[in-house]
C-alpha cells in the first residue's frame, strides 16, 4: 500500500512537477508554462470546451443600437488610447454602436471596479474591459452578466466565467519567444539581462515573464537573468528603476526587457542618458511612436507588440457579434470586420494574431 | 462658542450635500434609487472606516499616511496566514487584524516615544509596511477563499450591505467617543494646544498611542472587508487610500492644524465625495471630469469655511 502511494505520488510529481514549478524569474506567475519550439514550429492547438460565462436573460440586441463602455486598466496612456481608437473605428464602421472609453487615471483595481459598477447601474448594453487583476474584477463582471450585459475582455483577462469572451492579443508563449529571441540576437546567448515590469502580480506581465523564463531555459539556457524590478506603469519610476539597474550591475548588464509600454521607452531613455547605447540592449513591448526616437538613433533595435488599434477593433467586433448572437459558445472562429476571420482558442478566447516586431526598417510606417 | 462655530461648517456642508444629491438625482434617474445608494455605501465603507479613525488623528494635529499600506499589509497577512501557514480562516482574520492594529501601535510609539513628527513617521511606515507586504507576499496574490468569507464584503443583512452596518456602528462609536467622552475632549485639547494639554494633566502620549493604534485597527478591518469584496489579495491593495481618506476628513471640516473637527463632518464629507463620483459618472461625466469637480468642491468648501471663520473672528 505504501509503495503504491509512493508510486502514485512520484508519477503525479513527474506529470506536474516541471509545469507547476514557480517561475525561475521573479515577477512570473506559477501557472504552467508552454514554451514554443526554438525554431518556431507551431504546436497543435488543443480543443477545449467553452468556459466563459453567459449573461442572464439578455434582451434581444440583434441589429439594435447598443451602448458600450470600454473600461481599460487606465486612461491617458498611448497604448489604451490606441485600443480606444480601434474601438471607435469599429463602432463607426458598424454604425449601430455608441461606444465610449472611461476609466481610472491609475492602474488601480479598486477604482476600476467602481467605474464598472457605476456603468452597470447606468444601464449599458455591453462592457469591454482590460483587467487590472483577473480575480478582483470578477465579482463586478459577474454582476454585469447577471444584469444581462454582454461582457468581453481584451488585453488583460479575468477568470473565464466572469466574462463571455476575451480577445487575446497574442499568446503569451509567442510574445515570450519574440522577446527572448530578439534579446539573444542582440546580446548573444550568454548576456546578463534584467526586467522592468509593472508589478509582480499584473496578470499579463507575470504570464509573459514566466513564459520567457521557460523559453529562455529551453532555447537560450546560458542567458543570465539578474533581476526583475517593479515600476508600476509610471514613467519616472520606470526611468529610475532602469537607471538603478544600470548602476547596480555595471558591465554585467547586457540587456533590459521592458514589459510595459511605459517601461520600455523609459528604459531606453535611461540607457541613452547613461551613455550605454549599443552596450546595453533594450528589448520590450511598446508603442512605435514612443520608441521611434530610440530606434532611429539605433539605441533600440527591436520593439515587440501587436497592433493595439486592431486589438480594440477586434474587441468591439466580438462584442457586437455576441450581442447579435452570431458568436455562440462552441464557435471556432468569428468574423471581425476588416481583420477577417479570427480563431477561437482556449475555449473562450479569440486570438488576434502573431506578435509583431518593429525595427528601424518598418517602424516609420506606424503611427500610434 | 466653539460648538456653534463647528456647527457652521457642518451646516454648510450638509446643505451642499443635499444640493448635490438633488442636482445629481435630476441628472440621472438611476442615481437616487435604493439599490444604487446601498451599493455606493458598500463602495465607500473601506474609506469610511479609515476616515473615522483619521478624524481623531487629524484632530490631534497629526496625520497618518500609512493607512493604505497597513491595509495592504493586513490583506497580505490574511492571505499568508490562511494559505501558506494553513491556519483556519477565522483565526487568520483575527491574527491579521491584530497585526494591522500592531502596525498602528508602532506608528504611535514612534511618534510619542521618539518625538518624530507624524508626517515623517508615517511617511516612513508607509514605505515600510508596503515593502513588507510586497516582500511577505513574494508578489503573488492569494486567491480561492471559501464562499462564506465573501459575506463580509458582498453579503447583506436585512437588505443592507454588511459593511454598511459595520460602518454605521463604527460611526456611532466614534461620534460618541469624540463628542461625549473625556477621551474625546483630550483629543481636542491635544490638537488645540499640546503643551497646555500636557500641563493640564492630560496623558497626551497615551491618548495619541491609542489613536494611532485605532487607525491601525480600522485600516486592518477595512482590509478584511476589501479582500472579501474583491475575493483576492494583492500587495498593492490600498495604494493611495490615505489621500481619499484625508480628502474626506478635511472636506468634513476637520482642521489640518488640529483642535477642530467632528465625526458628522467627516461622514458628510465622505457622502458628498462618493455622491459626486457616482452621480457624475451616472450622468455621463467621464472620470477625469469628476476629479476636477471634486477638486473644485474641496476648494470651495474650505474657502467657505474659512470665510465664515474670518467673519466671526474679525
Amino acid at each position: 500500500m505504501k509503495k503504491l502511494t509512493m508510486a502514485a505520488i512520484v508519477s503525479l510529481g513527474l506529470m506536474t512537477g516541471s509545469a507547476l514549478a514557480a517561475s525561475a524569474w521573479t515577477g512570473g506567475d506559477d501557472l504552467p508554462t508552454n514554451p514554443l519550439a526554438c525554431d518556431g514550429t507551431p504546436s497543435p492547438a488543443a480543443a477545449k470546451p467553452y468556459d466563459g460565462g453567459s449573461p442572464t436573460n439578455p434582451p434581444d440586441r440583434k441589429g439594435k443600437k447598443i451602448t458600450v463602455v470600454d473600461v481599460p486598466k487606465l486612461i491617458g496612456i498611448g497604448y489604451f488610447n490606441a485600443t480606444s481608437k480601434g474601438i471607435q473605428d469599429a463602432a463607426a464602421e458598424l454604425g449601430n454602436v455608441d461606444a465610449k472609453t472611461d476609466g481610472p487615471t491609475k492602474a488601480n483595481i479598486d477604482e476600476q471596479i467602481t467605474f464598472l459598477d457605476n456603468y452597470i447601474t447606468s444601464g449599458v448594453d455591453g462592457i469591454l474591459f482590460a483587467a487590472n487583476d483577473p480575480v478582483a474584477i470578477a465579482p463586478v463582471l459577474k454582476k454585469a452578466l447577471e444584469k444581462g450585459i454582454n461582457v468581453v475582455g481584451y488585453d488583460a483577462n479575468s477568470i473565464p466565467e466572469a466574462r463571455q469572451w476575451f480577445v487575446n492579443q497574442a499568446e503569451f508563449n509567442g510574445i515570450a519567444k519574440a522577446l527572448v529571441d530578439s534579446m539573444a540576437a542582440e546580446v548573444g546567448d550568454e548576456g546578463g539581462v534584467a526586467i522592468v515590469t509593472s508589478t509582480f502580480t499584473t496578470p499579463n506581465q507575470a504570464r509573459w515573464i514566466a513564459e520567457m523564463a521557460a523559453y529562455a531555459e529551453k532555447c537560450h539556457p546560458k542567458m543570465k537573468w539578474l533581476e526583475t524590478v517593479e515600476a508600476q506603469e509610471d514613467n519616472n519610476l520606470s526611468f529610475n528603476q532602469a537607471t538603478t539597474l544600470i548602476n547596480k550591475y555595471g558591465d554585467d548588464l547586457k540587456g533590459i526587457f521592458g514589459m510595459t509600454s511605459v517601461a520600455t521607452p523609459a528604459s531606453a531613455e535611461a540607457v541613452t542618458q547613461a551613455g550605454k547605447c549599443g552596450k546595453i540592449a533594450v528589448v520590450g513591448l511598446a508603442t512605435p511612436n514612443a520608441m521611434k526616437p530610440y530606434v532611429e538613433k539605433d539605441c533600440v533595435k527591436s520593439v515587440v507588440l501587436w497592433n493595439p488599434v486592431d486589438l480594440g477593433y477586434a474587441a468591439m467586433q466580438v462584442l457586437r457579434a455576441v450581442a447579435d448572437g452570431t458568436l455562440q459558445p462552441g464557435a471556432t472562429s468569428v468574423k471581425a470586420g476588416k481583420l477577417g476571420d479570427l480563431q477561437v482558442i482556449n475555449g473562450s478566447e479569440i486570438l488576434l494574431g502573431s506578435p509583431y516586431v518593429f525595427t528601424k526598417e518598418n517602424i516609420a510606417g506606424f503611427d500610434f | 462658542m466653539t460648538a456653534s462655530r463647528l456647527l457652521r461648517h457642518e451646516t454648510i456642508l450638509g446643505v451642499l450635500t443635499v444640493i448635490a444629491l438633488i442636482v445629481l438625482a435630476s441628472l440621472s434617474d438611476k442615481f437616487f434609487t435604493a439599490e444604487n445608494l446601498l451599493n455606493q455605501g458598500r463602495l465607500m465603507s473601506e474609506v469610511g472606516l479609515v476616515a473615522l479613525a483619521m478624524t481623531f488623528v487629524i484632530v490631534t494635529g497629526g496625520i497618518d499616511l500609512s493607512v493604505g499600506s497597513i491595509l495592504g499589509l493586513t490583506a497580505i497577512l490574511l492571505g499568508v496566514f490562511w494559505k501558506n501557514l494553513g491556519l483556519p480562516l477565522p483565526a487568520a482574520m483575527v491574527l491579521a487584524l491584530a497585526c494591522g492594529t500592531f502596525a498602528g501601535w508602532v506608528n504611535g510609539l514612534i511618534i510619542t516615544r521618539f518625538r518624530v513628527p507624524p508626517l515623517i513617521a508615517t511617511l516612513a511606515t508607509l514605505a515600510l509596511y508596503r515593502g513588507l507586504a510586497e516582500g511577505i507576499s513574494e508578489a503573488r496574490s492569494v486567491r480561492g477563499y471559501p464562499e462564506w468569507f465573501f459575506f463580509f464584503g458582498q453579503g447583506e443583512v436585512l437588505g443592507v450591505p454588511f459593511q454598511l452596518w459595520v460602518l454605521g456602528l463604527a460611526t456611532i462609536v466614534a461620534a460618541v467617543i469624540l463628542g461625549l467622552t473625556p477621551f474625546g475632549r483630550a483629543t481636542y485639547a491635544i490638537g488645540a494646544n499640546e503643551t497646555a494639554a500636557r500641563f493640564s494633566g492630560i496623558r497626551v502620549d497615551a491618548v495619541k498611542l491609542w489613536i494611532y493604534t485605532g487607525a491601525g485597527f480600522c485600516s486592518a478591518l477595512a482590509a478584511v472587508i476589501f479582500v472579501s469584496r474583491v475575493t483576492t489579495t494583492r500587495s498593492d491593495m490600498g495604494t493611495g487610500l490615505e489621500l481619499d481618506v484625508i480628502t474626506g476628513v478635511v472636506l468634513g471640516g476637520t482642521s489640518i492644524f488640529g483642535g477642530r473637527g467632528t465625526i458628522i463632518g467627516t461622514v458628510l464629507g465622505l457622502i458628498l465625495i462618493q455622491a459626486l463620483k457616482n452621480g457624475l459618472a451616472l450622468s455621463g461625466v467621464k472620470g477625469d471630469g469628476t476629479i476636477v469637480v471634486i477638486g473644485l468642491v474641496l476648494i470651495g468648501a474650505i474657502l467657505a469655511g474659512a470665510l465664515f471663520d474670518r467673519n466671526r473672528g474679525g
